[in-house]
């Protein structure tokens, strides 16, 4: 009983020595992980206007219009002309992003969005297209095989 | 200051006693505002944590937020709770740790009062403490309060026997129950200082003082995440402000009252460094028994209350008669020895 006491007691007080475990946010910035879920990322050149987000999107945070495509060599047929993503019930789920079939929405790592105002949160395709910083590299899973080779 | 004690009270030397005694009430509390600061980061730095780091520059206004906000609060009283005596109990809590303080010799010229009887004295002191907490667990009218308090009472009382018997054998080498004269025998180098020939003394007494001072590992009765509290439950704002000093109070009191006994009080531990004051020494003595007492609370868990009377009557008790017995004995073979 003893011996372990003693023990105990130099495990303490080698701790004092230790680097501390505490994160110092928001004194310094957390680096998240790359596969981080945080606010979307949308690219209107890539987007096709299939619909598959907003029929997915679990709390229909999604709704999107398109219009003809004015260009009449693109195969693409209609181009994106509004895009909001109500992002007060936006659950961060990335069911948009793992439907995209030419990821043109994905995840971002920002997370710092809290605001003084509801209408701040609705999210419109100006804002989410300026919104590029800290992109996640991994988001549709069946585009990540074809990149990498097809393998499997 | 001694000798201002000898002389006839006039107006002049009661004009000094009562400066110096308010002078000393605010060191300690003082004292009190930076041991709970300091117990707080180390307990945070052995759990690999910073403690408070941001009130005031390192946290240092940390204690003195919290005061404030103890102060302010409301002072709430139970319907059917004691009044006098729920008032009267953090008092009657506070003012023997405070009292204690005045009989302890910092160094050879720094005290407030010389008693012969000074071990007796503070034990007897140490003991009135106990009122306080069985009144604030009856006066709260509050059935978790009185078993916090009853709880208390049983543990206090149980180890205030060991602290005492171990507490004789100190004064069976010494020769003598005044402080100052336990000191003076623990001259020289450091082996001199009481806690060698007495290790069985220390290591009792250290034991019972900290299940006397209800600290961790004997926390059960205040039990900050099981009892609620315990016997101060229904005290708010200052008054329970009021139990927090007087636990620290005594933290100091006895962490002081160990350096005296055991840890040699002023002296250098080698003779070739006195030219350090005494007072020096003392501090860093007492430092190391608060920092040892709060980095025990870091690391062993809490005992549960019949491990605890067992450990109080079972082993301390018979521990601590065992080294009456062998200190008498050498005693008596020295005194024999050298005729």
């Amino acid at each position: 009983m003893m011996k372990g006491l003693v023990k105990g007691l130099g495990v303490t007080l080698r701790n004092l020595t230790k680097k501390k475990v505490t994160y110092k946010y928001p004194d310094e910035p957390i680096k998240m992980p790359n596969r981080f879920r945080g606010v979307q990322h949308f690219d209107p050149e890539k987007c096709i206007v299939c619909n598959q987000c907003a029929r997915i999107c679990p709390t229909n945070c999604i709704s999107l219009t398109g219009k003809k495509n004015p260009d009449p060599e693109s195969k693409v047929k209609l181009i994106i002309d509004t895009f909001d993503l109500n992002f007060e019930i936006c659950i961060l789920c990335d069911l948009c992003t793992e439907v995209c079939p030419t990821e043109a929405i994905v995840m971002t790592n920002n997370f710092e969005l809290a605001t003084y105002s509801r209408d701040e949160l609705f999210k419109d395709k100006e804002w989410l297209a300026a919104n590029n910083t800290n992109i996640r590299e991994e988001n549709n899973v069946s585009l990540l095989k074809a990149k990498r080779g097809g393998a499997g | 200051m001694g000798d201002l004690l000898v002389q006839p009270l006039t107006w002049g030397s009661f004009l000094t006693f009562t400066v110096m005694a308010v002078l000393f009430l605010l060191l300690i509390l003082g004292m009190v505002t930076y041991g709970i600061y300091f117990e707080r980061k180390i307990l945070g730095w052995m759990q690999l944590r910073p403690g408070p780091n941001r009130t005031g520059k390192l946290g240092l206004l940390q204690t003195v937020a919290d005061v404030l906000k103890l102060l302010i609060k409301e002072d709430t009283i139970p319907s059917k709770a004691d009044r006098p005596l729920f008032k009267i109990a953090p008092a009657i809590s506070f003012v023997p740790s405070f009292v204690v303080l005045a009989t302890i010799p910092y160094t050879d010229k720094l005290y407030f009062a010389n008693l012969d009887i000074g071990v007796l004295y503070y034990v007897a002191l140490s003991a009135l403490s106990t009122i306080g907490i069985v009144l604030g667990g009856w006066a709260s009218n509050n059935k978790y309060a009185l078993l916090g308090g009853m709880r208390s009472a049983a543990q206090l009382i149980s180890y205030a026997v060991p602290l005492v018997i171990s507490a004789v054998g100190v004064v069976l080498i010494s020769g003598t129950m005044n402080m100052i004269g336990i000191v003076e025998r623990q001259e020289g180098w450091f082996w001199n200082w009481n806690f060698l020939p007495q290790i069985l003394g220390f290591g009792v007494f250290v034991i019972a003082a900290i299940a006397e001072l209800n600290r961790s590992p004997f926390d059960l009765p205040e039990a900050e995440s099981e009892l609620v509290a315990g016997y101060h439950v229904e005290y708010s704002g200052f008054r329970f402000a009021f139990y927090m000093l007087a636990e620290y109070v005594y933290m100091i009191a006895m962490s002081a009252l160990i350096t005296v006994l055991f840890l040699g009080g002023w002296h250098a531990p080698a003779p070739f460094l006195d030219f350090i004051p005494g007072i020096i020494w003392f501090i860093l003595k007492f430092c190391f028994m608060f920092f040892f007492i709060i980095w025990l609370r870091g690391t062993m868990p809490r005992i549960r209350i019949d491990q605890l009377m067992s450990l109080g009557w079972r082993v301390l008790l018979p521990l601590s008669l065992a080294n009456i017995f062998i200190t008498a004995i050498v005693v008596e073979i020295i005194k024999a020895i050298n005729g």
